[in-house]
């Protein structure tokens, strides 16, 4: 009853995890990959026994053969995996909430460029090709190149040699 | 905003989670606890501190010591593991045993690995919580500043 | 003790102890930081391929390395494994990391450096050679995660609002693909009782087939996702083309090739029969993989998407090779796998000369686009040269690697009866031959743009020299696999013998038969 229980649980989890995931919108991006960790971390916990009153600890104390031999132990393997990979899910999490926010920082909303387009499009397939202009106010259009803004960073940076910069000037 | 009540409770309560956290890092090696339970510990220490006084004094105290702090550990961490070396393996733990009052006390290179855990789980948290608080400070300001703007288009 | 096995840790220990006295030192704000993270990282990158060539030069003896974490006996500890499979991945991504140090020294910024990328890259390079070495599956999980934390800062590096739209779509794809793993290692436990990759290689043919597939269909997703096949490549056009150049270079000879390696790794060990019973559909995915790279590079309007573009259509080829693994040939029984080894380091080689040259265009010039560039052939000869070299390589003429790679893929799909297959692989070399001569016509031909010019900061003898040489070097290497096909030949197919040989590692490993479990007594507790 409980493996059926807990095999019911992991699928839970793992269903409302893609469906935040696919859902727009990043803090449910966020809250499904969770979701998802969770789920994988209780279905490797499934793989120890799942005997009740059964510690992953044995005692300091006494002799190992007859505890072993007389008490039931759940296996202790799953649960260190688990941990490994809590701590592991923690600081990708981590990572994604500092990207999520730095692009909210950036684009000031809380769509994927692209995203937006999309919806834009999908609203009315016969529509003119959009106008910049029309968007909401703060929405910063992607533009269909966005490659080569990381290029910048050498136009505006200061040359560490002045002849360069001396050079450039001319130029 | 400041909150006067977390300030005191973080005056009286700090010294008790680190003492907390020291416990939980000496016990590690037999019983549950350890140096990553540790460092978070010690990491939500400063996350009260960073609550109740905001993020700016605390960037001041600690912010220049959190990076060399994950490279501290990280550094302790693989010579814990290089020093396996010298009985034979990486990562072989070798133990010395001495009796302080009566106490055993083991000292081991296990413990030197869950000590660099614990520097790293410190640094890296405490950077990303900075961070994180920083960049919901800064957005609140900014709200602050819009809404000040309207207010003085409507006057 | 055999002095080879206190050798083994080093891939891992060197990169990360060399990357923590880094992040020590880079935090003060001097320029003297970034020199001292040269040095250590030109110096842990020197001694990590010194290592990797020792370790290669005793398992082409036909050797295996095997050393145990802290001496703890097999299954109980973590095992740490190498055979010549092993030894020529650590020398290739040793040498290729190694390589693009003069180039990023030349070429990467100031704010860049400071934020972190040499301890970075080192810290990639030990996730990277953490993944080749372990002989442990959830082991394998946690050096895929170190691989790809330190990949998801590189690639954020810097922090412009492309980057940080690639990134995220990179970090939440990878991470389904490492849950997939997380759970085809929890389910192996589950299974086979183990995780050491010997211990499970002697016990998956006694779990029943259901659960077999099921490991194996995870475990190829999540290394089919890693390695950009056909249905999971999506994060890799929207993310490479976003870092510095040189981190899209970094990560094309490292990232995907390391799930290749896990393929070619696990698959052989776990599952000899599914390999064999699987090839259809093995076959159909690398034949798609081949065709949608190869025909959405022609979309491409920049020099680096339709390079990432043409990293998934070879990663094609490979997985061919993963389909024929197990067809015998002159060179020995796993001839499709030699020749699979011989395609991903001749695919390593190759696109990181590509990228290299191609980003390095980008750079000087400002831009990617192929409709601005022109005419580059006058003012870069050299560069134009080494980029045509590159680019027959990857499109398959002789005398370079690519030719020998896709000839002997060729014989071994043949042989097997996949006519299908190997017709598509013949129209996909074509279509990339195109694709090659579209992309140097478009930068090296025509007239030059009288808009663009040089950046002066890129623009000294010196610095054009530092960022040629891994380009020559590379491409040289190409050359010699190509003229010298029977040498490099021989040492793939001790590779792949080795690397499918299931007894011997299993010999090698030798792991203690794990104690019977007492029986579960299920305490059910009555509220």
């Amino acid at each position: 009853m409980t493996a059926v229980m807990l095999a019911a649980l992991v699928g839970v989890l793992f269903t409302t995890g893609v469906w935040l995931i696919l859902a727009r919108g990043q803090i449910k991006l966020v809250l499904g990959l969770g979701l998802l960790s969770h789920g994988v971390n209780l279905a490797l916990f499934g793989t120890s026994r799942l005997t009740r009153g059964a510690p992953a600890v044995i005692p300091h104390e006494g002799d190992l053969a007859t505890i072993l031999a007389t008490q039931t132990f759940a296996d202790p393997l799953p649960q260190a995996l688990i941990l490994t990979a809590i701590v592991i899910s923690f600081g990708v999490t981590a990572f994604i909430v500092v990207l999520v926010s730095r692009r909210d920082a950036v684009t000031g909303s809380d769509l994927a460029p692209g995203e937006l387009a999309s919806l834009l499009n999908t609203a009315d397939p016969f529509a003119a090709p959009m106008v910049t202009d029309a968007l909401p106010a703060g929405v910063i259009m992607p533009d269909a190149v966005d490659d080569y803004d990381l290029l910048q960073y050498e136009i505006d940076e200061v040359y560490d040699r002045p002849q360069d910069a001396a050079e450039a000037k001319i130029q | 905003m400041i909150e006067i009540y977390l300030r005191l409770a973080d005056r009286a309560l700090t010294p008790v989670i680190v003492v907390v956290a020291i416990i939980l890092f000496l016990r590690g090696h037999d019983y549950p606890g350890g140096g990553f339970i540790a460092g978070l510990t010690v990491a939500a220490a400063i996350e009260l501190q960073i609550l109740a006084q905001g993020a700016t004094p605390v960037r001041e105290r600690f912010g220049r010591y959190l990076l060399p702090l994950v490279g501290l550990g990280l550094f302790t961490a693989i010579s814990a593991a290089l020093l396996g070396m010298y009985q034979g393996g990486f990562f072989k733990g070798i133990w010395l045993k001495f009796s302080i009052l009566g106490a055993e006390i083991k000292v081991g290179t296990p413990q030197l690995f869950d000590l660099g855990v614990m520097l790293v789980v410190i640094g890296m948290t405490v950077t990303y919580l900075l961070r994180l608080t920083e960049a919901s400070e800064q957005r609140s300001n900014d709200v602050f500043d819009g809404e000040q703007q309207m207010e003085e288009v409507d006057a | 003790m055999n002095p080879y096995t206190a050798l083994l840790p080093l891939p891992v220990a060197v990169p990360l102890l060399f990357a923590a006295i880094a992040i020590m030192v880079g935090v003060s704000r001097r320029p003297r930081a970034i020199q001292i993270q040269k040095i250590l990282s030109g110096s842990a990158l020197v001694i990590n391929l010194v290592i990797g060539l020792l370790i290669l030069s005793y398992t082409l003896t036909g050797e295996r390395i095997v050393f145990q974490m802290g001496l703890w006996p097999a299954p109980y500890g973590i095992t740490v494994f190498a055979d010549a499979l092993t030894g020529i991945m650590l020398t290739v991504v040793g040498l290729l990391t190694l390589l693009l140090l003069p180039y990023a020294i030349a070429s990467l910024d100031k704010s860049r450096a400071r934020l972190g990328y040499y301890p970075m890259a080192l810290l990639l390079l030990m996730g990277a050679n953490g993944a080749f070495i372990t002989g442990d599956l959830f082991n394998l999980y946690v050096f895929y995660e170190v691989l790809l934390m330190s990949s998801f800062v590189l690639l954020a590096l810097g922090g412009t609002p492309s980057q940080i739209n690639g990134a995220i779509r990179y970090v939440v794809l990878n991470l389904m693909g490492s849950i997939m793993l997380l759970l085809a290692a929890g389910i192996t436990y589950g299974t086979v009782g183990t995780l050491n990759m010997a211990q499970i290689s002697e016990r998956m043919g006694m779990a029943p087939y259901a659960l077999q597939a099921l490991i194996a269909g995870l475990l190829f997703v999540a290394f089919a996702g890693k390695a950009a096949a056909f249905p999971l490549f999506f994060w890799l056009p929207s993310s490479y083309h976003t870092p510095h150049p040189v981190v899209t270079a970094l990560f094309s000879g490292v990232l995907t090739k390391v799930g290749m390696y896990s393929l070619f790794r696990t698959f052989p060990l776990f599952f000899p029969d599914l390999l064999v019973a699987w090839q259809p559909f093995i076959m159909t995915i690398a034949a798609l993989t081949m065709f949608v790279g190869v025909l959405g590079a022609f979309a491409q309007p920049t020099i680096r998407r339709l390079l990432s573009f043409h990293i998934i259509s070879q990663i094609g080829y490979m997985l061919m090779g993963l389909g024929v693994a197990l067809t015998p040939g002159p060179f020995g029984v796993g001839f499709g796998l030699a020749m699979a080894i011989l395609f991903l380091v001749h695919n390593q080689l190759v696109k990181t000369a590509l990228l290299v040259g191609g980003g390095q265009i980008e750079l000087e010039m400002g831009t990617g686009k192929l409709s601005e560039l022109g005419g580059l052939v006058t003012s870069r000869p050299l560069l134009a040269v080494v980029f045509f070299l590159a680019a027959f390589s990857l499109a398959g003429f002789p005398p370079t690697s690519g030719f020998v790679g896709k000839l002997g893929l060729l014989q071994v799909t043949f042989s097997t009866g996949q006519y299908a297959v190997a017709a598509v692989s013949v129209v996909v070399s074509l279509l990339t031959t195109m694709s090659m001569i579209r992309l140097w016509q478009y930068i090296f031909w025509g007239k030059p743009n009288p808009q663009l010019k040089p950046r002066p900061r890129l623009a000294y003898t010196s610095t054009r020299a530092l960022m040629l040489t891994p380009a020559i070097v590379l491409v040289a290497l190409s050359l010699a696999i190509g003229i010298f096909a029977e040498p490099a030949l021989t040492v793939t197919g001790t590779a792949a013998s080795q690397a499918i040989d299931r007894a011997g590692y299993i010999e090698a490993v030798n792991p203690e038969p794990a104690p019977t479990p007492a029986p579960a007594v299920v305490q059910e507790v009555t509220p």
